[in-house]
């Protein structure tokens, strides 16, 4: 098939970070990445990704400001592109400095996340004592009038403080939040047990994000990611594989999602050895689960095939070992015992395994 | 909540309206890209900071052939869509 326009770029910078979230999506093997692409292949892989078509370049990790002149000069570029660039921080860095270096650079908006909402909590989380330095700086960039949206990965440990998370953003004067049930990738995966959230909490949040989103329309604009494992239906994950989205991780290696590492059975393409063209229209990997032709029941002949594209390869991969199976999320799956299972499964006193580059495996 | 009587609409910080090769238009926001029916184009490319609701009316009548209301109202009814997703900057409406 004709491959489509992609339209967004995550540039993962850099896999370093001082935090240790257990929620992580970054892959388990973190020390395989160290060898990172230098400033000037990525110039060249933001004129590449211009010349296809992408209109977004989200500058993430890790943490990307561990890298800062990069940031900065890598947003001028993308931006003299005519990209919108979007920073995803943990915003320890962020000084008033490179705030203002990120403004002149013409960086469209930062995406800055808190681990809770409740400091000591919230420390617990990230494995530092950071939360009244990052509440600081989510105050510090929206003063600077650039455009920021408070995003918070919500999970056992954190969901039941959906209203103090959205009065902080209040607070602060931010004009987008972002609620996003942890998705079970990487880290997240690893912990799964741990992190799950309860039946209960998650309909009690849903409630809560419900009735912050009605108080604050046009205020406030509050997105809400779904937990799937609780869904009916998949998620459309990436809006179909290879259909909008790649990823170029640390090492230069592209992917069409962010988690897509896991799938072993794929080999995924270097920009350092291809051009991002080559990769997105016809390396092995892009073109594997594009479009529908891949499908097996119950997906082939399902009216939501174009709606959730068999949901997420890199969760049925995860799950069942075969990434071309249906999302077992979905309740339509042979497979979706396996997330009953995980549902079932007692997490309340499991601990999690911190997020650290140097993993026992 | 109408625009009328309101300072002229401009795109808030983090919210870029673009023109694309082909002629279709997209606005780039923080979540993504949202794909602008062409009637929806020629509203937001006259989204300028300058230009309040009724002045985009009236430059769309001069060059649509429709009757000036229904172009109000699409103009007032997109503005509205726009701001509900925190898209513009706009002044609170007056309390009624």
């Amino acid at each position: 098939m004709i491959a489509p326009r992609p339209l967004s770029l995550l540039a993962e910078l850099t896999y370093r970070c001082n935090l240790q979230c257990p929620y992580c999506y970054n892959p388990l093997d973190l020390g395989a990445y160290r060898d990172e692409l230098g400033v000037e292949t990525w110039e060249r892989v933001l004129e590449e990704a211009a010349a296809l078509g992408v209109l977004q370049a989200h500058f993430s990790g890790g943490e990307p400001t561990l890298r800062a002149d990069d940031v900065c000069r890598l947003a001028r570029k993308a931006r003299l592109l005519g990209l919108y660039t979007n920073l995803i921080t943990q915003g320890t860095f962020l000084t008033d400095g490179l705030i203002a270096q990120l403004e002149d650079a013409g960086l469209d908006h930062v995406q800055l996340s808190l681990q809770a909402a409740r400091g000591h909590g919230a420390d617990a989380i990230a494995g530092a004592t950071v939360h009244e330095k990052k509440v600081n700086a989510l105050q510090r960039v929206a003063r600077s009038g650039m455009a920021v949206t408070l995003n918070c990965v919500l999970h056992r440990a954190n969901i039941d403080q959906v209203d103090e998370i959205v009065a902080i953003a209040e607070a602060a004067g931010v004009r987008r939040v972002e609620l996003a049930n942890v998705q079970f990738y990487g880290w997240a995966f690893r912990n799964r047990s741990a992190l799950m959230p309860t039946r209960e909490q998650v309909t009690r949040a849903s409630e809560q994000v419900a009735a912050a989103q009605r108080r604050l329309e046009g205020k406030i604009e509050i997105g809400h990611v779904l937990a799937d494992y609780y869904e009916r239906y998949p998620k459309p994950c990436m809006d179909g594989w290879a259909r909008k989205f790649m990823t170029v991780a640390p090492d230069g290696r592209v992917f069409p999602c962010p988690a897509a590492a896991a799938i072993t059975t794929l080999k995924f393409e270097n920009v350092r050895d291809r051009s991002l063209s080559d990769i997105w229209n016809s390396s092995d990997s892009f073109t594997a689960y594009r479009g529908t032709d891949w499908m097996a029941e119950p997906c082939r002949s399902c009216d939501r095939r174009e709606t959730d594209w068999g949901g997420c390869r890199c969760q049925a991969f995860l799950l069942t070992g075969d990434a071309s199976r249906t999302d077992p999320a979905c309740s339509l799956s042979p497979d979706h015992g396996l997330v009953d299972a995980a549902l079932s499964a007692d997490g309340a006193s499991a601990p999690w395994t911190p997020r650290r580059m140097r993993s026992a495996g | 909540m109408t625009p009328e009587g309101g300072a002229p609409p401009r795109f808030a910080r983090g919210v870029r309206f673009r023109r694309m090769d082909d002629g279709s238009g997209v606005l780039l926001v923080p979540e993504g890209v949202v794909n602008l029916t062409e009637s929806a184009c020629a509203i937001a490319e006259l989204i300028d900071g300058v230009r309040g609701a009724d002045a985009i009316a009236s430059a769309l009548a001069a060059s649509f052939d429709a009757p000036r209301e229904q172009i109000a109202a699409d103009v007032s009814e997109l503005l509205d869509a726009f701001a509900k997703k925190t898209w513009l900057d706009r002044p609170e409406p007056a309390a009624t």
